[in-house]
């Protein structure tokens, strides 16, 4: 049924996205040719119910009920967030993407090691009170030298350093730390943070319930 | 098959934010997909729900798709985990039956909501579909050879146009031309069939 030359062209580039085999820089143009045109849609579900039915007759199926499911799909799908993967860069930027990907992965990836060392030194310093001084020194000295190595972002090391205070001997928790700890709950209730606390609390909350 | 995934662009869409690119992929695998739930649940009511589920968590997962797999393989695991979800929590909650639906059918004196799914196994539906395999067993037999090779060799042997060109001894653009063509043969016949009187349209 040729309505017009340009309405087949069109027809015809969504029967090759059918297959997969359309150029990349084509297919949002047939996606929303799709999106606007009730013909294309009714000839998208017509040709795959068609493949369906070649490979197995009892894929045939009653049009009104994939109709009806679709319109059911369409309103659910219209209530969820739209998906967004920025990773899988647009086609068009698809030669360059690759080593772009590279390059931020890496970043992040170093971004990620630093924040760690951070955490890690910063934990340590909180689990040993009793030794606190020197260990929140050594901490204090180990911070800037992570943050060398994460080199480009001179934001973490702001954000991240006053992990602990030591006042003394006397440990005292900063409010970003709490924060932290508010939202993840399975070190909330220990008061003293001086003991590896999260397995020792388990054992508790376990006894109790028995 | 070991070309490259026919659902890769379609697949890229969606993560860039295209719902219709999904809806889709939805219009292509649902039939498989509610056959697939139909062999593990056996209430055939459930189905379509199931198979809604199915395609939901599909969206919602589809950003940590990696494209390891081809996209049907990951969804029908989708699928055989959203079927023994929803056949454990039958378990659990045993009043979603198809006793417990159907008499709740019953004491509702409206017609069923315009856009649920109409039961899969109403004599009508069985009909409808025997014609529609019947129609398209037809129409593919009255296609001219070329046409018929094409579409053969695309739906049923799984070939890319390239291979199906080297198969027919002819330029990429053809087999391309010719699959639509075969396409548009055989939809004429079953319009008839895939028009709708109640004016929902796709």
């Amino acid at each position: 049924m040729a309505i017009d030359g340009f309405d087949d062209a069109a027809r015809e580039r969504l029967s090759a996205l059918a297959d997969g085999q359309l150029d990349s820089a084509a297919v949002a143009a047939s996606c929303a040719a799709f999106h606007r045109d009730p013909q294309l849609r009714a000839d998208w579900h017509a040709w795959h119910l068609i493949g369906d039915v070649l490979r197995s007759e009892d894929l045939a199926s009653d049009p009104r009920h994939d109709r009806a499911f679709g319109a059911q799909l369409r309103s659910r799908l219209s209530a969820e967030p739209v998906v967004l993967a920025p990773a899988a860069s647009t086609s068009d930027l698809s030669a360059r993407a690759p080593s772009e990907r590279g390059r931020r992965g890496r970043w992040t990836a170093a971004g990620a090691v630093a924040a760690g060392v951070v955490m890690v030194v910063g934990t340590f310093a909180l689990v040993r009170p009793d030794a606190s001084p020197p260990a929140a020194r050594i901490a204090r000295a180990e911070i800037p030298a992570a943050t060398v190595v994460s080199a480009p972002g001179p934001a973490p090391a702001a954000d991240v350093q006053p992990v602990a205070i030591v006042a003394g001997s006397q440990l005292i928790r900063d409010a970003q730390l709490e924060r932290y700890l508010e939202a993840h709950k399975q070190f909330a209730g220990t008061s003293a943070l001086g003991v590896p606390s999260a397995f020792l609390r388990s054992a508790t909350v376990d006894s109790a319930a028995r | 098959m070991n070309a490259p995934d026919a659902d890769a662009p379609l697949v890229e869409r969606v993560k860039q934010g295209d719902v219709k690119a999904f809806e889709m992929l939805v219009v292509k695998y649902q039939r498989r997909i509610e056959r697939l739930i139909g062999r593990m649940v056996r209430d055939v009511d459930l189905v379509p729900d199931i198979a809604q589920e199915t395609f939901i968590r599909a969206y919602r997962a589809l950003p940590q798709f990696r494209g390891d797999s081809a996209f049907y393989t990951w969804l029908y695991r989708i699928a055989v985990n959203t079927a023994k979800k929803s056949l454990m929590e039958l378990k659990r909650d045993p009043l979603v039956t198809e006793s417990a639906r159907a008499s709740r059918d019953e004491d509702d004196d409206n017609p069923r909501v315009e856009n649920e799914p109409s039961d899969a196994a109403t004599p009508d539906a069985v009909l409808a579909s025997k014609q529609i395999a019947s129609a398209v067993n037809f129409a593919v037999e009255a296609l001219s050879e070329d046409l018929r090779q094409a579409i053969t060799l695309r739906e049923i042997e799984g070939l890319s146009y390239e291979e199906i060109a080297e198969l027919m001894n002819c330029p990429i653009g053809t087999v391309r031309s010719r699959i639509f063509r075969a396409r548009e043969a055989i939809a004429a016949r079953l319009r008839p069939l895939l028009d709708t009187r109640d004016g929902d349209r796709w």
